[in-house]
C-alpha cells in the first residue's frame, strides 16, 4: 500500500513538474512527428493552454493588478471564464484612451467578441464607442490586413449602426462592404500572384491573427471559409520553409535579430504552437499571443503538420511572390519575386534572385543549418550588399528624400543606415541557386553609399579555415560549408542587434567578412557532413571543383557544383545550368513535392506522401484525399 | 446712414479726379496650417499630441479644428460654404459638412496616402485628390471618387501636388514624378507641360496675377510660368542639387517668393525671382525646412523639421520661434474669408 501511494505521489509530482516546466525555458521539444492524431491534438491543446496560462497571468507584465491588465490578458481571462468584473472595469479604462490604427483595432476586436456575454454592457459599449476615434489604416499589406479584418468584424458585430457612429463616417453596411472588398482582393492577389510580404519572420502574426479572428467570428460563411483557407495557405508555406520549426531562407521582411539568430522570431512561436517542433520565443511571440485566444478554433491539417515535421527526403521548392508596392522609380508596381528553397535534414539553402524586394527588411539568401537547440544560435551564412538610399525610401514610401533614412532607423529598423548591417536587399545584387549552391554577384556603382559587401560568419561556425585556394571552409552543426569570396576582404567584429527595437549592438561573437570591391561575388557550397569521411575530404572535394571567374567588365562565374551541375552566371544576364538558360517565366506560383499551384489559379495543392489537401479559393473549398501510392 | 453710404464712392471719385488711384480694398483672409506634432508616435499608439488642421485666430494663437489626425497633408475648403472642407491624409480623403464636427472617409481601399486636395472654385462640387498612384476626382463633393488619369503615364504618376486654376473651371495642374500635367476638362484629359525626371513637389498660383505660376521640384530646381502654366522657365539661380519642398507667394507683395528646402533651408526672392537669397540666419541649424508660408499680413513662416514654427517680420532676415514646438507643417493655406 505504501509503495502504491509512493508511486501515485511520484507520478503526481512528475506531472506537476512537467506542467510547471514552461516550454520557454525547458529543453527543446522533439522534432519527431506525432503520428497519432489524438495525441497530436492533445499536444496542440496543451501548448495553447500553456500560452493562455501565460497570458492570463499578466503576460509579459506578470501582473495580477487589475489596473495594469492589457487586452491580451483580458482576452485570456475571458476565454478561461475568469475575473469578468475586473476585465470589464479595465476595458472601460483602456477604451477611454483609444489607439489609432490596426495594432489597436484587432486587440479591441478580440475583447468585443470574447466579451460577449462576459463583459458588462458598459464595457462592451465602451469598445463600440471607442470606434468613433479616427483610425489610421497604415501603409503596408499587414497593416491593411489587420485594419480591414477588424473593421469587417466590428461592422458585422454592430450591423445596423449609422454612419455618424463610426470613425469612418460610413454606415455599418458601407464599412462591411469596403472591408469585404479588400479582404477578397488581398486573398485573390496573394493566391494568384503570390504574397507581397512573403515568408515574414515576425509579420506572420499580422496575417495569422486577423485571419483566425475572421475564421472564428465572421458571420458571412464565404468570408469565414476564405479566412480558414488562407490560414492553411500561410501555414503550409511556413511548414515548407522551416527547418525543425525554424523559418530560414529568404524573407520579404525580417528584423536584425532573426536574420542572424534564425530561431528568434515570432514564426518560431507559431511553429511551436502548430507543430511543436521548436521552442517558443520569449513571451510566446509577444502580441502573437492573440492567436492563442482563439487557436482552439483552428486545427492544422495533418498534411501541413507532416510537411513541417516528417521529412523523409530532401526537397526543392520553387515559388513566386511579389515585392512591396513601388510608388516611384520603377516601371512596375510590384515586380515578381522568384524563390528557391532546398531543404535537407542537416541544413537548408534558400534564395530569391536578389534585387530590391522590401527596401529595408528583406533577407535575400542563406544557408542555415539545423541545431539541436536553436536558441541563441546564429546558425546561418550569407553575404549581402548593405544598400541604403533615398531612392529606395521614396520608391516604397510616400516620403520626401531626406528625412526617411533617419526616420526608419528610429522606427524599428536600427541598422538600416549602417555600413556593417546584415539585413536588407540591394538593387546591385543578383543571386542564383541550384540545390545547395549559391552564387551571389554584385556590381555596385561608384558613389554608392556603402561600396562594399558583407559576409556573415557566425560565432557558431567551427573549423573556420581560410584556404590558400581562396575558399573559406567551415562547419555549422552537421553541415560542411564552403564560401568563396571573389575579391579581397578583411574581417570586422559582428555587432548583434537583438531585434528591430534594439538600441545597441551586442558583441556576442561572430565576424563580418567585408570586401570593399564594387565588382564582387560570393559562391557558397553546402553539404552534409555525413557525405564525407572527414572535413579534409570535403575541402579536397571543393578544391577540386572546376571554377573560373572574372570581375571585369562585370562579375562572371563558371562553376561546376558539388552536385555536378555546370553553372554560368554573369551579372546582368540569365544564368545557365548545363548550358540551358533558366526560364523564370515558366515558374509556377508553387512547384515542389509539397506545394503546387499554377499562376493565377487561386488553388493550392498541398502534398505529403499520400496525403493531399487542395485549397480552392475559387470554390471556397478544402478537399482532402489519400492518394493511391 | 445715407451720407455714410455715399462717402466712399465720392472719395474715390475725388481721388481719381486728382490723379490718385483709389485704394483697392484689401481682401480679408483666414490662415490655416496642416501640422503634425509627432513625438515618437508609431502606428497603433494613442495619439498624445494634437495634430491636423489649425487656424490662426485674431490673437495670433493656433486653434485646432476638426479631428486629431497624424497624417493630414493638405486642406481645401468649399468656397460657397467654409463649413465644408476636405483633408488629404494617410487614409485618403476626409470630408466634413459641418465645420469639422463630423467626418466621412470618402475613398475605399483602392486609394491611400493622399498627398494633396483641391476644390475647383468655379465648380465647387469638383474635388481633386493627389495620390501616390495618380489622380482621383469627385463631381459630387467627394460623395464618390473616380480615377481620371487619361494622359498621365502608366508609371511615374506619383502626384504630390494638385492645384486648380481659379480663373477657369476644370483647369487643373498635377505635380507628378515625371513632370507637371495640365487638364482643361476636369481631368478627362491630361497633357504634360513640364517634363521632369523626378518629383514635382509643389505648384502655386499667384494671388496677384492668375497667369503667374511657380513650381518647385526634387532635382530640377524652381520654375515659373507667366502664361497660365502652358510654358515654364527655370530660375537659374535656384539650386538643383537637392530637393525643394515647397514654394509660396506673398499675398501682400507680388514680387516676393519663398522656397522651403530640407537641404537649402529658406530661399527668398523679392524681385520676382531675378535674385535669390539664403535666409537661414536665425533658424536652428541644420535648416531642415519642411515648408514655408506667408500669412495674410506678409509674415513669413518656416516649419523647421522637429523644431518649431519660426516666423519672420522681414521676409527672412530675422527669425523668432513661434508656437507649436515639435511641429511639422505639411501645408499653409490662405483662404479668402467668408461670413460663415
Amino acid at each position: 500500500m505504501k509503495r502504491i501511494f509512493s508511486l501515485i505521489l511520484l507520478l503526481t509530482l512528475t506531472a506537476l513538474s512537467a506542467r510547471a516546466k514552461s516550454a520557454l525555458s525547458g529543453p527543446p521539444p522533439s522534432t519527431a512527428p506525432v503520428l497519432n492524431e489524438q495525441q497530436r491534438q492533445a499536444d496542440y491543446t496543451r501548448r495553447i493552454d500553456e500560452v493562455l496560462d501565460f497570458a492570463a497571468a499578466g503576460a509579459k507584465f506578470k501582473t495580477n493588478d487589475p489596473a495594469k491588465l492589457d487586452l491580451v490578458t483580458i482576452g485570456a481571462r475571458l476565454v478561461r471564464g475568469e475575473d469578468y468584473a475586473h476585465c470589464s472595469q479595465r476595458v472601460i479604462e483602456l477604451m477611454s484612451k483609444p489607439g489609432t490604427g490596426p495594432f489597436w483595432m484587432f486587440p479591441t476586436v478580440s475583447a468585443a467578441y470574447l466579451g460577449r456575454g462576459r463583459l458588462t454592457p458598459a464595457a462592451l459599449a465602451s469598445i463600440r464607442a471607442a470606434w468613433r476615434t479616427r483610425q489610421l489604416r497604415g501603409d503596408t499589406e499587414n497593416h491593411w490586413m489587420m485594419y480591414y479584418a477588424s473593421l469587417y468584424l466590428m461592422s458585422e458585430l454592430y450591423p445596423n449602426d449609422p454612419a455618424e457612429s463610426w470613425y469612418t463616417g460610413k454606415s455599418s453596411a458601407e464599412n462591411l462592404a469596403e472591408a469585404r472588398a479588400y479582404l477578397i482582393h488581398w486573398t485573390d492577389l496573394s493566391t494568384s500572384m503570390g504574397q507581397g510580404e512573403f515568408n515574414p519572420t515576425e509579420y506572420i502574426g499580422e496575417y495569422a491573427i486577423p485571419l483566425l479572428f475572421l475564421a472564428s467570428w465572421a458571420k458571412d460563411p464565404a468570408i469565414k471559409e476564405r479566412a480558414h483557407l488562407m490560414l492553411d495557405w500561410i501555414f503550409a508555406e511556413l511548414a515548407t520553409n522551416t527547418l525543425n520549426g525554424v523559418l530560414r531562407g529568404p524573407n520579404s521582411r525580417t528584423t536584425e535579430g532573426p536574420v542572424a539568430e534564425r530561431w528568434n522570431a515570432m514564426a518560431s512561436s507559431f511553429s511551436w504552437m502548430l507543430f511543436g517542433n521548436t521552442p517558443p520565443t520569449a513571451g510566446y511571440g509577444g502580441w502573437g499571443l492573440y492567436f492563442a485566444l482563439v487557436a482552439k478554433n483552428y486545427n492544422v491539417p495533418e498534411v501541413i503538420y507532416r510537411i513541417a515535421t516528417d521529412r523523409q527526403a530532401d526537397y526543392l521548392q520553387r515559388d513566386r511572390a511579389r515585392t512591396r508596392r513601388r510608388w516611384r522609380y520603377s516601371d512596375e508596381l510590384s515586380p515578381l519575386v522568384y524563390k528557391t528553397n532546398y531543404l535537407r535534414t542537416d541544413y537548408a539553402v534558400g534564395s530569391t534572385r536578389g534585387g530590391m524586394i522590401d527596401p529595408i527588411q528583406s533577407h535575400v539568401w542563406d544557408v542555415t543549418w539545423a541545431e539541436a537547440d536553436p536558441r541563441k544560435k546564429h546558425n546561418t551564412l550569407f553575404s549581402m550588399h548593405p544598400h541604403s538610399s533615398m531612392v529606395a525610401m521614396q520608391s516604397a514610401f510616400i516620403c520626401y528624400p531626406e528625412p526617411m533614412i533617419k526616420a526608419v532607423t528610429m522606427e524599428g529598423k536600427p541598422t538600416y543606415d549602417s555600413p556593417d548591417k546584415i539585413l536588407g536587399s540591394s538593387p546591385y545584387e543578383q543571386v542564383f541557386q541550384d540545390l545547395d549552391t549559391v552564387i551571389a554577384l554584385y556590381d555596385i556603382p561608384a558613389g554608392e553609399r556603402f561600396p562594399h559587401i558583407n559576409g556573415f560568419f557566425s560565432k557558431d561556425l567551427v573549423k573556420v579555415t581560410e584556404s590558400p585556394s581562396g575558399w573559406i571552409f567551415a562547419q555549422g552543426g552537421r553541415a560542411y560549408l564552403a564560401y568563396r569570396p571573389l575579391a579581397g576582404y578583411t574581417w570586422i567584429k559582428y555587432s548583434h542587434f537583438a531585434g528591430g527595437w534594439a538600441k545597441v549592438g551586442l558583441d556576442l561573437g561572430g565576424r563580418i567578412l567585408t570586401s570593399p570591391h564594387l565588382k564582387n561575388g560570393t559562391i557558397v557550397q553546402a553539404a552534409s557532413a555525413s557525405e564525407f569521411p572527414s572535413f579534409a575530404a570535403f575541402q579536397a572535394a571543393i578544391n577540386a571543383l572546376p571554377l573560373q571567374f572574372s570581375l571585369e567588365p562585370v562579375p562572371t562565374v563558371n562553376f561546376t557544383t558539388l552536385r555536378g551541375k555546370k553553372v554560368t552566371c554573369t551579372y546582368g544576364q540569365t544564368p545557365t545550368v548545363d548550358g540551358s538558360p533558366l526560364d523564370y517565366s515558366k515558374w509556377k506560383l508553387f512547384e515542389g513535392p509539397h506545394l503546387n499551384s499554377e499562376v493565377g489559379s487561386r488553388r493550392l495543392t498541398i502534398t505529403h506522401g499520400q496525403l493531399e489537401r487542395v485549397l480552392d479559393l475559387n470554390a471556397l473549398t478544402a478537399t482532402d484525399r489519400v492518394r493511391t501510392p | 446712414m445715407v451720407i455714410k453710404n455715399i462717402t466712399g464712392p465720392l472719395v474715390g471719385l475725388l481721388l481719381c479726379t486728382l490723379g490718385v488711384a483709389a485704394p483697392t480694398p484689401k481682401p480679408a483672409y483666414d490662415f490655416y496650417i496642416c501640422a503634425n506634432i509627432n513625438r515618437n508616435y508609431t502606428i497603433g499608439a494613442e495619439i498624445l499630441t494634437m495634430n491636423g488642421v489649425f487656424q490662426r485666430d485674431a490673437a495670433g494663437a493656433w486653434q485646432h479644428l476638426g479631428y486629431n489626425d497624424m497624417g493630414v497633408t493638405a486642406v481645401a475648403f468649399d468656397p460657397r460654404d467654409h463649413r465644408v472642407w476636405y483633408t488629404s491624409a494617410l487614409n485618403g480623403l476626409w470630408r466634413t459638412l459641418d465645420g469639422g464636427k463630423s467626418w466621412r472617409m470618402c475613398n475605399g481601399w483602392e486609394m491611400t496616402e493622399a498627398r494633396d486636395v483641391a476644390v475647383d472654385p468655379n465648380a465647387p462640387d469638383n474635388v481633386y485628390l493627389a495620390l501616390p498612384d495618380g489622380v482621383a476626382v469627385s463631381s459630387d463633393r467627394a460623395q464618390t471618387l473616380e480615377r481620371r488619369e487619361n494622359g498621365l503615364p502608366d508609371r511615374g504618376k506619383f502626384t504630390q501636388a494638385i492645384k486648380v486654376d481659379r480663373t477657369r473651371a476644370g483647369r487643373v495642374f498635377a505635380g507628378c514624378e515625371l513632370g507637371i500635367y495640365l487638364t482643361d476638362d476636369a481631368a478627362a484629359h491630361w497633357r504634360r507641360v513640364l517634363p521632369t525626371k523626378e518629383m514635382v513637389t509643389d505648384i502655386q498660383q499667384s494671388p496677384h496675377d492668375p497667369h503667374v505660376w511657380l513650381a518647385v521640384t526634387q532635382s530640377a530646381g524652381a520654375w515659373r510660368s507667366t502664361d497660365g502654366g502652358v510654358t515654364w522657365v527655370n530660375f537659374p539661380n535656384v539650386p538643383t542639387s537637392r530637393a525643394l519642398y515647397n514654394v509660396t507667394f506673398d499675398v501682400t507683395q507680388p514680387l516676393r517668393y519663398a522656397i522651403g528646402s530640407w537641404a537649402h533651408g529658406v530661399l527668398t526672392s523679392e524681385d520676382g525671382g531675378l535674385t535669390w537669397q539664403d535666409r537661414n540666419q536665425g533658424l536652428p541649424a541644420p535648416h531642415r525646412v519642411w515648408r514655408v508660408g506667408v500669412d495674410p499680413t506678409g509674415l513669413l513662416y518656416a516649419s523647421v523639421f522637429g523644431e518649431t514654427l519660426y516666423v519672420s517680420k522681414d521676409f527672412g532676415r530675422t527669425w523668432r520661434a513661434d508656437a507649436l514646438p515639435g511641429t511639422v507643417v505639411n501645408n499653409f493655406l490662405i483662404l479668402p474669408r467668408r461670413a460663415n
